[in-house]
């Protein structure tokens, strides 16, 4: 935690001024072990809880992807399952709405602006190889990363995975102008709709696969990778299979997973087994 | 090919490759042989495997097409079947083994996880045999018409009667489930399991679905994973996972 907000947190002062402008401090909820990394005009808020090979997990809620969502809202909270064995990181996404990070809207290269925060943090950390475990817009993030760092990304777990969908082409792009645009342009008044649209555009092309790489890349792809489908606008079941059918070191869960609480157990069994056989054996 | 002996049983069996022991169970039903990893088995885990582990795999004590025979112990089926792969896991000098078992492996899978819980590592269980309410009597058909006479037939100190009774007591005494073992067993069973579902009239998927869901350490693939046949190597690669997984670190 930065030491101004510590300062703030620990005095009552910081409790009334919370309640007078909840606002003010929508975007720096309090929580436990936050930390931040700093990198130009960005500030990246991070987690760690654990210790082991790193196990960078990236957060689901589209482009509002937080530490929040991946402990509330995802079908299982991975930092829990997974501090035991491995050392756990996680991150709000740069300029989520509810999350702690941000940084320039980089509308020429909006993934790979993202990705430079994930590997930046990694770098900041002294984490050379790691694994990945990706909750929804995490897996176009994962797939990206694997590009950019293919001898980083030791194994990686995409689950409930973003991709274009054909019966849905803007899905994305209508999501995030719905959900996540109008907050972000109150919160930086110099960016402007037509940054947005741009960046929006840039990130979600229509028509697409996976955004980040090719049906040649995940082809050619070596590192091994285990999907948990999904079936929602947002999560095209063909879209993550044909990544599964496709990959030479794919491995996928039984599916459904998620729809009946029962199953979400089986699946977790299932990337405890999958990360422990991929772990190297000296970090 | 090698045979392990005791009493009156003679068991054929191979080894391949080297590592942590893996007993690989065929299926076939009662005619269960080595034969059928490269005839009817959606993939032959003695190639997949022999890299990595000691591959153990043996013809089901009087399978038709096999080398191995003993007696018929009608009071017994299940457990004289374990006998043989238990017997020869000793015979061999192995304590702790891992266990993959196709179709009829299955069953026999459960019940070497009841008979030998310490020594059995972790276990998977391919298109699990187990009983299906719609056709309750399958198993003692099958076997009075495709494995009964034939034995008959090779051995006269085997009548059908005795086929009848041994079959019997095989599949219908316990007619319920994965007929070796009971759902309170699976529930309290502690020994990691991966399940790979089928759906054929003897390999029901309620059946396997239902014990995955129970055993408290249980993984499961996809399902379908035989078809198209291009899904074959993602299940592959999910045992390889699971079994490296759970192989003790220094054995």
């Amino acid at each position: 935690m930065d030491k101004k907000r510590r300062t703030l947190l620990t005095t009552g002062v910081a409790a009334a001024a919370t309640a007078a402008t909840p606002r003010a401090f929508s975007q720096q909820p309090a929580g436990k072990g936050e930390r931040f990394y700093e990198k130009g005009n960005v500030r990246i808020c991070y987690q760690e809880a654990g210790s082991g090979f790193p196990l960078l997990i990236i957060s689901g809620g589209g482009l509002n992807s937080t530490i929040a969502w991946a402990v509330k809202n995802a079908p299982f909270n991975a930092m829990e399952e997974f501090k035991n064995e491995y050392r756990c990181i996680v991150t709000d996404l740069r300029n989520a709405h509810g999350g702690q990070s941000s940084g320039p809207l980089e509308v020429d290269r909006p993934w790979d602006s993202y990705t430079d925060d994930l590997l930046g943090l990694m770098d900041h950390l002294g984490v050379k190889r790691f694994m990945v475990l990706g909750f929804c817009i995490g897996a176009p993030y994962i797939w990206n990363l694997i590009k950019r760092a293919p001898d980083r990304v030791v194994a990686a777990v995409p689950a409930q995975p973003v991709g274009w969908n054909k019966d849905h082409p803007t899905y994305m792009y209508d999501l995030s102008m719905k959900s996540w645009a109008p907050e972000l342009m109150k919160r930086q008044p110099m960016i402007t709709p037509d940054m947005i649209d741009r960046f929006l555009k840039r990130m979600f092309p229509n028509p697409d696969f996976l955004f980040t790489v090719t049906r040649d890349f995940v082809r050619k792809c070596q590192t091994p990778v285990l999907v948990l489908l999904d079936d929602s606008p947002g999560h095209p079941y063909d879209v993550a299979l044909e990544t599964v059918m496709i990959a030479p070191k794919s491995e996928v869960t039984l599916y459904p997973w998620k729809d009946t609480k029962e199953r979400i157990p089986v699946a977790v069994r299932q990337v405890r087994s999958f990360l422990r056989a991929h772990r190297p054996v000296r970090a | 090919m090698a045979f392990y002996e005791k009493g009156k049983v003679r068991i054929h069996y191979q080894e391949a490759g080297s590592g942590f022991p893996l007993l690989l169970i065929p299926g076939g039903g009662l005619n269960s042989t080595m034969a059928n990893f490269t005839g009817n088995a959606p993939f032959n885990p003695m190639e997949e495997f022999k890299g990595e582990y000691r591959c153990i795999a043996s013809d089901l004590r009087n399978a038709n097409g096999g080398e191995s025979s003993g007696p018929l112990e009608i009071d017994r089926p299940w457990d004289a079947y374990s006998d043989d792969h238990i017997g020869l896991m000793d015979h061999l000098g192995i304590k702790e083994f891992m266990v993959m078992g196709f179709c009829v492996g299955g069953p026999m899978v459960w019940n070497l996880l009841k008979r030998a819980p310490k020594r059995i590592v972790a276990a998977v269980l391919a298109q699990p045999s187990g009983f299906r309410p719609e056709i309750p009597d399958l198993f003692y058909q099958n076997n009075t018409k495709g494995w009964g006479p034939p034995l008959v037939a090779r051995r006269p100190d085997i009548t059908m009667e005795m086929v009848d009774k041994f079959l019997t007591r095989m599949y219908r005494t316990n007619a319920d489930f994965v007929f070796t073992v009971t759902r309170d067993f699976v529930r309290s069973c502690q020994t990691p399991v991966l399940i790979m579902p089928d759906d054929v009239p003897a390999h029901p998927y309620a059946v396997a679905m239902e014990s995955a869901m129970l055993a408290p350490k249980s993984e499961v693939s996809i399902f379908p994973w035989k078809e198209p046949k291009e899904r074959i190597p993602v299940a592959v690669r999910q045992v390889r996972s699971f079994l490296r997984a759970h192989r003790p670190a220094a054995a």
